[in-house]
């Protein structure tokens, strides 16, 4: 039986004729079903929560007043507050020496992540650190006495303590916060400041 | 059964009447929302990496600019360093402000350059054409007057040059209206600039490049 004539067959069967389109009332619920669906996924997609980085610490309320004496901090490295008028240069800038803490918080200030290490983290970890520093504008690395962790990762108002240089945190961190959303001053520069430690 | 059919039959036609609107209302918004999609490049987008490398690009050549305008007391290239920190710092800003809006990370920890790859030999490195090292940013610091100025002119020419490659490399990777629109004002105005650098070079008798 060809196509056209099933066709015309069915239009002729009297059940059919005389119920509820129950086909089309199907297959429209169905694309319905899907498109509501597909549109509640987009929603989600576009709105959930960025997925916080596991151990980040935040902190609010940081001061951002400039001053010239000595500063404490809360935190070692500090992630914030009071600092020098002299940011600490960081265009993807590695510094063997600690630095003063009043610079590179100015730095974080601009938007830099500084990546800090404890003095006698493994030769090839520093490496690590270093590549990844002097391919990544906005950063600047260097170590720090005292440090409670073996690396460390803080952007103005947070932080992130990790124990190895391809802990995956680490791309993570940057990706969020270089330049990111929590930056006090967008569109500041990371040279022309202070240039050693 | 004969009777109750009729009364069946439009209530059936009422219900898919329903759902059919009720579909298509959906389906517009659907339209609605899958418009609005390709204005919004992703994070690893052609576009995004075209933002994100460009503003380091520019940031280069903001400082040289300041660098030469701190070395020499020549009107004409100081006016040009002029030119430069304010044309490419604003458009540091303008691209830093899309990536805001896309939501897209304003550095690539994977490395720069990934969204060119394969465009005239750059690409995966990490390094942007035309980019002064950091041994040629340490000599302009320290020169001063007509060595800062030479040296000035052929930093920025291959910065330049490097800066309409990456340039035309986006261009051949998006149809996105402002990105194309920025990324050919980069084009037209730099190579403009070359010409311009290499006639002062040529009027102060130092090597073109």
């Amino acid at each position: 039986m060809s196509k056209s004539a099933r066709n015309r067959n069915n239009r002729q069967n009297p059940l059919t004729q005389s119920g509820p389109p129950w086909g089309t009332i199907a297959f429209f619920t169905v694309i319905g079903v899907i498109v509501v669906a597909a549109i509640g996924f987009a929603g989600w997609q576009a709105f959930k929560p960025a997925e916080k980085i596991a151990g980040l610490v935040e902190k609010d309320g940081l001061e951002r007043t400039h001053v010239e004496t000595p500063v404490t901090y809360e935190t070692n490295p500090p992630m914030g507050g009071p600092h020098s008028a002299i940011w600490q240069n960081c265009d993807g800038r590695v510094y063997d020496q600690p630095l003063k803490n009043e610079n590179a918080v100015h730095a974080l200030e601009h938007g830099a992540v500084w990546i800090t290490y404890r003095p006698g983290l493994s030769a090839g970890d520093v490496d690590k650190l270093k590549n990844r520093v002097e391919g990544t504008d906005y950063t600047l690395l260097s170590p720090v006495q005292g440090q409670s962790s073996p690396i460390a990762l803080t952007a103005w108002g947070k932080q992130v303590k990790v124990d190895k240089a391809d802990d995956k945190r680490i791309g993570e961190f940057l990706k969020a916060y270089v330049k990111g959303p929590q930056t006090p001053e967008p569109g500041a520069a990371c040279s022309g400041g202070k240039d050693t430690p | 059964m004969t009777e109750a059919a009729p009364d069946r039959q439009p209530r059936g036609r009422r219900v898919s009447l329903i759902l059919a609107a009720l579909v298509a209302a959906v389906a517009a918004a659907v339209a609605g929302l899958s418009l609005s999609g390709p204005d919004t490049p992703g994070p690893d987008s052609a576009e995004a990496g075209f933002a994100r490398d460009m503003s380091t690009h520019h940031a280069q050549a903001v400082r040289m600019s300041f660098l030469v305008r701190d070395a020499t007391e020549d009107a004409e290239v100081r006016l040009l360093a002029y030119d430069i920190i304010n044309t490419q710092s604003a458009q540091i800003g303008m691209m830093t402000a899309w990536l805001d809006l896309w939501e897209a990370p304003k550095v690539d920890p994977g490395g720069a350059m990934r969204w060119m790859s394969g465009h005239g030999g750059h690409g995966g490195g990490g390094t942007m054409p035309g980019m002064a090292t950091r041994e040629q940013l340490k000599r302009l610091e320290t020169a001063r007057g007509e060595d800062a100025e030479a040296l000035f002119l052929q930093l920025m020419i291959a910065h330049h040059r490097g800066g309409v490659s990456m340039a035309q490399a986006v261009l051949a990777r998006t149809d996105h209206d402002h990105v194309e629109r920025l990324a050919r004002s980069m084009v037209d105005g730099q190579k403009a600039e070359i010409d311009l650098m290499n006639g002062m070079l040529r009027k102060r008798g130092a090597p073109q490049v």
